[in-house]
């Protein structure tokens, strides 16, 4: 097993412009698309995304909301009536419109449904696709907080009806001050430590994570990953083609070890690429790989092992290097269109989002 | 060495072989000869472990090679049709990585891939990649892949196709030395000269099935033919030769420029075939009488030409 693997690298590596353009073709379409979705460098801000604010609320909560979402680095807010934003937007000059509806805060505050709607130029799907990664989180952050405090007022009220109104105000005066003090206090790393610090490292990477950038990257890598493995895969037909397949059947290895031999030959080759991408977008397009070392290469591992396996299902399915070829171009053209390789997943309608 | 009982493969409709039987002793060179498509590779196929027949036996040193096979492939050396090397690789690297199939490693190996290498006069280009190699210097070292492992019968299955004739003629001075040192092997070829040079025993094949076996001799002696006679023609007049097809059909054998009339007795048949190659207004050059050879006798026996 280990003698047909190490036989295949050594082949692999015979043709130095071929390895050459294995490494350089994916890192060539990376740098593109990157160009397309994310813009390059660490340095290198995007464009923030104008959007229009219309408060009917007119509360602290409502205030709060269009604070955090001005400080956001990829928006830019502007206050504006519903009527006025919305000729905006039919204009084409606005992308969307965020309204939040009277009752905005009562309604978090007892943790009912949230009286806000987002308004947008149907043109513009993608820039709202864009637009929505940074809004969510944002959004979310604000009205959990103060949605769950609202919820544990009314449990306590539901729970206690035999409470008086003093005792029923302490005991919500001591929630809240629980809640803003999680807010504010000195305390409130020590807590976050011990309690909740997963969540809030997720939040804190994701605002500085260019996800257009790791969209490329993830994205194309595995696509051009997918092409590379099957032309791999096919490797095992070449055999057949050129007879030494049936020398190998003649010698005393069993066939599941050919199998394997050439599935970890292929698996080296396609940690090798991925190695490469993710080292050029790190070094090149300024992509922070080291956020999470360990994840990065087990999803290095599985990923290949995964595309490793394409490769070898295509060469046992396949009878020649033409149908390989064929076939597998028509496959990892449809996944990566489907599955979000090609393009990021709001590009696409209702209906293909669902389906998936 | 080898015993084949009753081998019988069928590809869907097509009967591929019928009740082949084979004993090959210890050191002999056996010749399987055949037109194309008679079921030499299939039968090559089968007692390499590479098909399995539909019925039959086989057996190794009287162990059968189904309930011993990892043993019985140790013991069996194959040079296919086809060069099977890898040819983006090294002699030196295609040997290395053969013998390390079969479990030599290290010294050994190395030792093994020198020997056979000078053997085979291609220790000087032993570090040249195959592609660059003519047809001839792949051919040999095709064959050098197949002796790593030192077996006890190897296969050649037309180990000449497609070379020039001093590198056919260098091919079988190794087959020689090799059936000297007391290698067994069988020999697939349907080229007549070959088998005649190189094999102890010979068993024709047609259409699946072993129809004559024996040593050259002894295929001659049981033969009804015992003469051929080569007519060499100057213009080749197709109307003529038509006309001595049909007279001496599953008897002649119509080459570029000459003929050959197999017969039992060719001073009583001369007269005749002189008479009818002057209707046929064939103008002959040459006129020989022959003791026979194994193309006659493939002839009688097939009704058919081998290279037909």
């Amino acid at each position: 097993m280990f003698t047909i693997a190490i036989k295949d690298i050594k082949q692999y590596f015979k043709d130095k412009t071929a390895v050459f353009l294995s490494l350089l073709l994916p890192i060539a379409l990376i740098t593109i698309f990157a160009l397309m979705y994310g813009g390059i460098g660490k340095s290198e801000k995007s464009r923030p995304v104008n959007l229009l604010f219309t408060d009917q609320d007119k509360t602290d909560l409502s205030q709060e909301v269009f604070s955090t979402l001005d400080a956001e680095e990829g928006l830019k807010l502007e206050s504006k009536t519903y009527q006025e934003a919305e000729t905006l937007i039919k204009k084409g000059k606005r992308t969307a419109v965020l309204v939040l509806y009277k009752g905005f805060q009562d309604s978090v505050e007892a943790g009912k449904k949230i009286p806000m709607e987002l308004f947008y130029d149907e043109a513009k799907e993608i820039e709202m696709g864009l637009l929505q990664q940074a809004l969510w989180s944002n959004l979310f952050g604000i009205t959990m907080k103060k949605g769950i405090k609202g919820k544990v007022n009314t449990w306590i009220k539901d729970k206690n009806p035999d409470l008086s109104d003093s005792e029923l105000e302490d005991i919500q005066a001591q929630v809240a001050e629980q809640f803003d003090g999680f807010n504010n206090s000195e305390e409130q790393s020590e807590i976050e430590e011990n309690s909740e610090l997963p969540m809030t490292a997720l939040v804190g990477e994701k605002k500085n994570r260019n996800l257009g950038l790791v969209q490329a990257i993830a994205g194309i890598a595995i696509m051009m990953l997918l092409f590379s493995v099957s032309a791999s895969g096919a490797s095992l037909l070449k055999e057949k083609e050129d007879g030494t397949f049936r020398r190998l059947l003649i010698a005393p290895i069993s066939p599941s070890g050919i199998l394997y031999g050439k599935m970890l030959s292929t698996l080296f080759m396609a940690v090798l690429q991925l190695t490469v991408m993710f080292l050029y977008s790190w070094l090149a397009l300024g992509l922070d790989i080291f956020i999470n070392l360990p994840a990065l290469i087990l999803m290095i591992l599985c990923a290949a092992i995964a595309c490793s396996s394409f490769g070898i299902f295509m060469a046992s399915v396949c009878k020649s290097r033409k149908q390989v070829e064929s076939l597998s171009t028509l496959i990892i053209l449809v996944i990566s269109a489907i599955g979000g390789s090609m393009m990021p997943l709001f590009f696409m309608p209702a209906i293909m989002k669902n389906w998936r | 060495m080898l015993v084949a009982k009753n081998l019988s493969k069928s590809y869907k409709e097509i009967k591929a072989l019928t009740n082949i039987n084979l004993t090959i002793q210890k050191g002999e060179l056996y010749g399987m000869l055949g037109p194309n498509g008679a079921g030499k590779t299939t039968t090559i196929s089968i007692l390499s472990s590479l098909l399995k027949p539909d019925e039959g036996e086989i057996f190794y040193e009287e162990k059968s090679l189904y309930q011993n096979l990892a043993e019985c492939k140790k013991l069996i050396g194959v040079v296919p049709q086809e060069i099977a090397l890898y040819e983006d690789l090294t002699a030196s690297e295609n040997l290395n990585f053969w013998g390390t199939m079969y479990g030599i490693k290290g010294k050994q190996l190395q030792n093994k891939c020198d020997e056979l290498l000078e053997f085979l006069g291609l220790s000087d280009r032993k570090n040249h990649k195959v592609k660059t190699y003519s047809g001839g210097m792949k051919r040999r070292i095709n064959i050098a892949a197949a002796l790593l492992h030192d077996p006890k019968i190897v296969f050649m299955d037309e180990p000449t196709v497609g070379i020039d004739p001093q590198s056919r003629n260098l091919i079988f001075e190794v087959i020689e030395e090799l059936h000297s040192r007391g290698l067994t092997m069988i020999y697939t070829t349907h080229y007549m000269e070959e088998a005649e040079r190189l094999c102890d025993r010979i068993g024709i094949i047609d259409e699946g099935r072993i129809i004559a076996e024996g040593s050259l001799d002894e295929l001659k002696t049981n033969s009804s033919i015992k003469e051929e006679i080569h007519l060499k023609y100057s213009n080749p007049n197709k109307n003529g030769l038509n006309q001595l097809i049909d007279r001496y059909k599953g008897q002649l054998l119509v080459n570029k420029d000459h003929i050959i009339l197999s017969s039992s007795q060719a001073n009583a048949e001369l007269p005749e075939l002189i008479h009818l190659c002057s209707q046929s207004e064939l103008l002959l050059d040459k006129i020989d009488i022959r003791s026979l050879s194994l193309e006659s006798i493939f002839l009688e026996l097939t009704g058919k030409s081998l290279r037909d």
